[in-house]
């Protein structure tokens, strides 16, 4: 099956991110795929490379990893702006990008997930 | 066509949820998506008339939803319970809704098959 996923909470603060790394890893164990990952709302802040938490779980670099193993990792453009989320700050192997990114993984998804607060 | 359904379900300030899905809306409508969006619980308050957030340097949202109509979407449902347990009425309301109960709105999430919640 095809899964869609948003993600609406930053680093730490709330568990969503985290949920929604340990889902995706666990639904890919079980044969299925990621359609997508959006980042919106504080979200985008989940791929900051300076993130840097001693002897945690390091997010914005698990994150990497997915973006590396081939799902693509959106993160909204203007939630970016609003929050200085300049695309030069962010890890390898994610992007930035409008709506309509979220509008892709919607169709391209069998089911969609939504991790927020 | 493909559906879903957005669902408000916090109050419009205080947070950005409202004003996201609101962006989330119009943003997804252009790409031909069918949309419903549902106000439940506190959500409800997003469809208030005569909103006045100027104070918290927010923008009113109330206004914008009857706009919605210029970007296809048109089907707004209100559930019944959360309007009347905040003693409100369709009459306060910025435009023309349908109500529902929750067994009218489990059928809405089962048809539209996807859910974005906020």
């Amino acid at each position: 099956m095809k899964i869609g996923v948003m993600i609406l909470e930053g680093p730490y603060q709330h568990q969503a991110v985290d949920s929604a790394y340990l889902f995706i890893k666990a639904a890919i164990a079980r044969g299925h795929e990621i359609a997508g990952i959006f980042l919106y709302t504080d979200g985008v802040n989940n791929i900051n490379k300076f993130i840097n938490p001693p002897g945690e779980r390091n997010i914005s670099k698990r994150l990497s990893e997915l973006g590396e193993s081939g799902i693509d990792i959106v993160a909204c453009t203007a939630c970016s702006k609003f929050r200085g989320m300049r695309p030069d700050l962010a890890v390898e192997h994610v992007r930035q990008s409008g709506l309509g990114s979220l509008a892709e993984f919607l169709r391209a998804a069998d089911r969609f997930l939504t991790f927020g607060d | 066509m493909n559906k879903v359904i957005v669902m408000l379900r916090k109050a419009p300030y205080g947070s950005v949820y409202t004003a996201e899905a609101f962006r989330t809306i119009m943003g997804i409508a252009v790409f031909e998506m069918e949309i419903c969006v549902i106000f439940m619980d506190d959500g409800v308050y997003a469809l208030l008339k005569d909103q006045n957030p100027e104070k918290l340097d927010m923008k009113p949202l109330g206004d914008g939803f009857p706009m919605l109509k210029d970007f296809n979407v048109s089907k707004f449902v209100v559930h019944d319970e959360s309007l009347s347990e905040r003693g409100l009425t369709t009459d306060d309301l910025v435009l023309e809704v349908e109500l529902a109960n929750s067994n009218q709105i489990k059928d809405l999430m089962n048809d539209y098959g996807k859910v974005l919640p906020f």
